[in-house]
């Protein structure tokens, strides 16, 4: 269960472990490619069946974006141990700086910057906002990091409610700021590609106006939106699955496996620690930059709040803590059943298709004065928090290594995820023999099977 | 800025009325933290289990003694009458949040107690966005303050609270009668708790299993019964704390009252301390004393921010652990760990 | 039948194999020594005699009952109480405190508080003093307190003299020596000489096994066979 062990063993079968890897990696991110196609087919064959059970592309964008923020917070939570309580902060730099610096309100930045160029100068200003943070709680551990960074996190959701210059106008500043000067965000346009390389760039926009792509005008503006987020999460997964398999990596997990060993070993953990939260900042705020491409506002509600970061929590331990695309994989299945339970028809779900499945006398029978329909309002519809506690409660006590964690378990492979399964299983011997008997042989690289944009 | 502030503090205390309400608003704002934290500190300080639900514990303390207040309360009865009937429901009320954490105690955490401390966040947390999102659909369904949760429902307070715990004034003093019986509950409360802990054989068993729990058992002391009591009177109190808060025209009975529950008293646990009770009971006041005077100081004109509240906890709470990185009187390797 | 009667317990560390099916017995008014040298399983074997590190198989019957499978806290209202290695305070407790929490029951607090410190006089001037701040003599005298007024039937005593002066071991051995007149011990401890004074029968233990028995009265510290087994 070792990192030692890993070394080895990937040193002996790196060849074929890298072709194995990517299979994966391809066939996931195929699947990704493959979504949107594949959901309007459905949608076509099954109507509001598919379209219950199926996330809507329009969800997918919002699950990539906080998705990629949840990966963040895992690179830094579950790879070294340090619960980054207030991740939301880093993805709050980056929404706000990409709807600041658009309106012209950063200082010493020309308006209207590129989009590409602001999300990088967003995230570069939340790594050095980390690095502050990072020599004032680093000197800390446990329960104490987390409520430090939670601290400085729920500091800045205050004062964004409450400071006058984050809005152009007398808008209150709590309800958020919508990019495009002056805060409309039907003027926001970002374009999300490759810099001087025309062809290569999407316009893609917040209120799904004209949405080109290679210059041509597709018609559906949310799948060019989809196609674009998508490879930017795909390129911020891949160089953060890179620094988490070089040495840098290797000394992130030493340092969760046993801070005081890493230490002795002559390593300068404070700096590696420093250095990967920083990291971790730095691709927290890309995700809060995507989030501004999708909604075109920036409010402390759905950035800096608390509970931002804690259902980036609460994503990561369902996908797999320590697994790095198991938070994509968590959001998915959090956003699934939320849309599940959407109050708005839009997306389809659970009421709609009720409501159109099951006859009148059904939807109106009345038990104790409420009816089905009515009782289906107050009760499901729109709640879907509450059934996803519900689940979250089931999987912590019963799967706490997560989906993609009990996944690579089951493959026999060695998960990263192995911090909390070695220390969990101690107390489940049995499960353990099952997966940790395998020879040494078989355990593998530490992000074997899946993985993906 | 600075000039301003240093006006606004000789103002202070060179005025004694001013000053004297500044103190006893935050005697009073420093016995609600107590009531809030003190719940937490028995569950996360002792036990180092981080209950999560603790915020949602006091908002269903709030509904439920919200409900039982109006539907009990009428017009015209008196002070003593509607005082009875408030004791009432605050013991009720603690019973019933008692009973729920111990059912949580027994059924979910229990199960934990042996994992990493991540997972008793994970479970608490699980259980506070069930337990809130399930008191959303109650509102709603029952048409309480017109479905909506997130606005304040300010009526327990208009309708229940007696007029004689209204504006008073002593010497030159002004304060309310509300804010001299919460400080009379805070203060009953760190009586009883230090009591609790320090005089009787179950809060030694508790100190003792806290510090060393195999040791404890060794010598016969039932660890896992005792918890389950410290989780059943932490949730208790959680939800006592709830119905004065009912009555505060600075809190309100509402969802997100869970939240505003649960970071302040965070904060508090944290500044004095895991472990230490004593630590708890110095940060409400630091915390309370230092909210009042920023109440005082947006009132009055000196800072004009309106976030100033919540601004100065947390500020508290990283200023504190900068400085002293285990709080005020925390003890050596709690907390500590992943 | 024996008051204690351990029978073949195999017991796990994680994935390491600690105790290899070891048994023994101890019966009233003696005391047992179990003797071996440092990491071969004697103060795992008391563990798992206590439910602490509960054995995967074998039987632990005291008194007539079943342990296994039971709660460590069951074992100790059971009868059997433990003074560790490192003594294992209440740091943060007083003496009086420390006390207190090994009575099993209300009522004999006043008494217990007497016993203890009639057996150990200089823990009655200290009983308001936390137990984090007393000496190392001090502290095992404690722990020896701790498991003489926990009404117990059985004594698990480990390496009661590790780490103290010359002079303490002998106060610290004669308070044994009185307690083993009323209580039955099973003991660990490196000193031979001390072992041997205070046992009357001894096993000794290696590898998570126990690989000889005898009676004291018929070794003495200089015995050839007892050496090589203790030598590291």
């Amino acid at each position: 269960m070792s990192t030692e062990t890993t070394d080895v063993d990937m040193a002996n079968s790196w060849p074929v472990q890298y072709l194995q890897d990517h299979t994966v990696h391809i066939a996931v991110v195929l699947l990704f490619v493959a979504y949107p196609f594949v959901y309007d087919i459905l949608v076509d064959l099954f109507a509001l069946t598919a379209e219950m059970v199926l996330p809507e592309p329009r969800t997918m964008l919002t699950i990539l974006a906080l998705g990629l923020f949840a990966m963040s917070f895992d690179f830094i939570s579950g790879y070294t141990g340090y619960l980054s309580f207030g991740h939301g902060a880093f993805f709050g730099i980056g929404a706000y700086f990409v709807v600041l610096g658009y309106n012209g309100q950063i200082p010493l930045l020309p308006a209207e910057l590129p989009f590409m160029m602001l999300m990088l100068m967003g995230a570069l200003a939340a790594a050095l906002f980390a690095l502050v943070v990072g020599l004032l709680a680093f000197r800390l551990s446990g329960v104490y990091f987390a409520m430090i960074t939670l601290g400085i996190a729920e500091i800045m959701y205050v004062v964004s409610q409450h400071w006058d210059y984050l809005t152009v106008d007398d808008s209150d500043p709590a309800t958020g700021t919508a990019a495009g000067s002056p805060s409309d965000v039907e003027l926001f346009e970002p374009v999300i590609g490759i810099p001087f390389i025309d062809p290569l760039n999407a316009t893609v926009h917040p209120a799904f106006g004209e949405t080109t792509f290679l210059g041509i005008n597709f018609g559906d503006p949310v799948i060019v939106t989809y196609f674009a987020i998508g490879s930017i999460v795909l390129i911020c997964y891949f160089l953060m699955q890179r620094i988490i398999h070089s040495p840098f990596g290797r000394v992130m997990i030493a340092i969760r496996e046993n801070e005081q060993r890493a230490k002795a070993i002559g390593y300068n953990v404070f700096y590696y620690k420093i250095g990967a939260f920083m990291i971790s900042a730095f691709f927290g705020a890309i995700g809060g930059a995507l989030l501004i491409v999708i909604n075109g506002t920036a409010s402390p509600d759905t950035t800096l709040f608390f509970l931002v970061t804690g259902f980036a929590l609460v994503a990561t331990i369902i996908g797999g803590l320590g697994t790095l695309a198991g938070p994509l994989f968590g959001y998915i299945f959090l956003e699934g059943v939320e849309e599940f339970l959407a109050r708005k028809a839009s997306g389809g779900g659970l009421q709609p298709w009720l409501q159109e499945i099951l006859p009148g006398s059904v939807l109106n029978a009345s038990v104790s004065g409420v009816t089905v329909d009515e009782g289906m309002n107050a009760f499901m519809t729109g709640h879907g928090e509450f059934y996803t506690g519900i689940i979250f409660v089931v999987f912590v006590l019963f799967v706490p290594i997560g989906m993609l964690g009990t996944l690579r378990a089951r493959l026999g492979a060695d998960s990263v995820a192995d911090w909390a399964t070695t220390r969990i299983e101690k107390f489940r011997t049995e499960s353990e023999s099952e997966a940790g008997v395998e020879p040494p042989a078989s355990e593998t690289d530490p992000e074997p099977e899946s993985d993906s944009d | 800025m600075i000039d301003h502030l240093a006006l606004g503090a000789i103002d202070l205390l060179t005025s004694p009325g001013d000053l004297s309400s500044v103190i006893v608003e935050g005697l009073a704002k420093a016995s609600l933290y107590l009531m809030i934290a003190t719940g937490l500190t028995l569950i996360f300080g002792l036990m180092d289990v981080i209950n999560f639900a603790h915020g949602a514990f006091t908002m269903y303390g709030a509904y439920i003694a919200a409900g039982l207040m109006l539907a009990l309360v009428t017009a015209g009865m008196g002070f003593g009458t509607v005082m009875f009937i408030f004791i009432v429901v605050l013991a009720l009320v603690f019973v019933l949040l008692a009973a729920l954490g111990t059912v949580l105690e027994v059924t979910l955490v229990r199960r934990l107690y042996e994992y990493p401390p991540i997972y008793q966040i994970l479970l608490t947390f699980g259980i506070a966005i069930t337990l809130e999102q399930f008191m959303r659909m109650i509102v709603e369904f029952r048409n309480i303050n017109n479905g909506q949760w997130n606005f304040d429902w300010a009526s327990p307070r208009r309708q229940t609270l007696p007029s004689e715990l209204g504006d008073a004034e002593l010497l030159f003093i002004q304060f309310t009668n509300l804010q001299l019986f919460e400080i009379m509950l805070g203060a009953l409360t760190a009586v009883g708790i230090w009591a609790f802990l320090n005089k009787t054989r179950y809060g030694l068993f508790v100190r003792a299993g806290v510090e060393d729990e195999e040791m404890a058992k060794a010598l016969g002391i039932n660890v896992q019964r005792t918890f389950t009591i410290v989780f059943a009177i932490g949730s208790g109190i959680a939800g006592a704390a709830g119905v004065i808060l009912m009555w505060d025209p600075l809190w309100s009975t509402s969802v997100p009252l869970a939240l505003d529950v649960l970071l302040p008293a965070f904060v508090i646990v944290i500044v004095g301390g895991l472990g230490s009770f004593k630590g708890t009971v110095v940060a409400s006041l630091v915390v309370g004393m230092i909210d009042a005077l920023g109440t005082w100081a947006f009132t009055t004109g000196v800072i004009q921010f309106t976030g100033i509240d919540e601004l100065m906890i947390f500020t508290i709470l990283v200023v504190t652990l900068i400085l002293r990185p285990r709080g005020l009187f925390g003890v050596e390797g709690m907390g500590d760990h992943g | 039948m024996s008051l204690l009667e351990v029978d073949d317990i195999h017991t796990y560390y994680g994935e390491s194999h600690i105790l290899e099916g070891v048994s023994l017995e101890v019966d009233a008014g003696e005391v047992v020594a179990l003797l071996g040298r440092n990491g071969v399983g004697k103060t795992t074997t008391m563990r798992s005699i206590l439910q602490l590190t509960p054995p995967v198989e074998g039987s632990v019957i005291f008194d007539g009952e079943e342990l296994v499978g039971r709660d460590a806290y069951e074992v100790a209202e059971a009868g059997i109480g433990w003074i560790p290695e490192e003594r294992r305070m209440f740091t943060r407790l007083n003496v009086e405190e420390n006390i207190r929490a090994a009575v099993p029951d209300g009522d004999g607090v006043p008494a217990a508080l007497e016993t203890a410190y009639e057996t150990f006089p200089i823990l009655r001037d200290r009983a308001g003093q936390r137990a984090g701040d007393l000496s190392g003599g001090q502290q095992q005298m404690l722990a020896i307190a701790r498991g003489l007024v926990g009404d117990n039937d059985l004594l698990l005593v480990d390496e009661p003299s590790e780490g103290l002066a010359p002079q303490i071991v002998t106060d610290v051995g004669r308070a044994l020596m009185d307690a083993a007149e009323e209580i039955p011990i099973l003991l660990v401890e490196q000193k031979l000489g001390l072992a041997l004074d205070l046992a009357d029968r001894f096993y000794v233990m290696d590898h998570g096994q126990i690989i000889d028995e005898g009676e004291t009265a018929n070794v003495s510290t200089e015995d050839e066979r007892l050496r090589r087994y203790l030598s590291a």
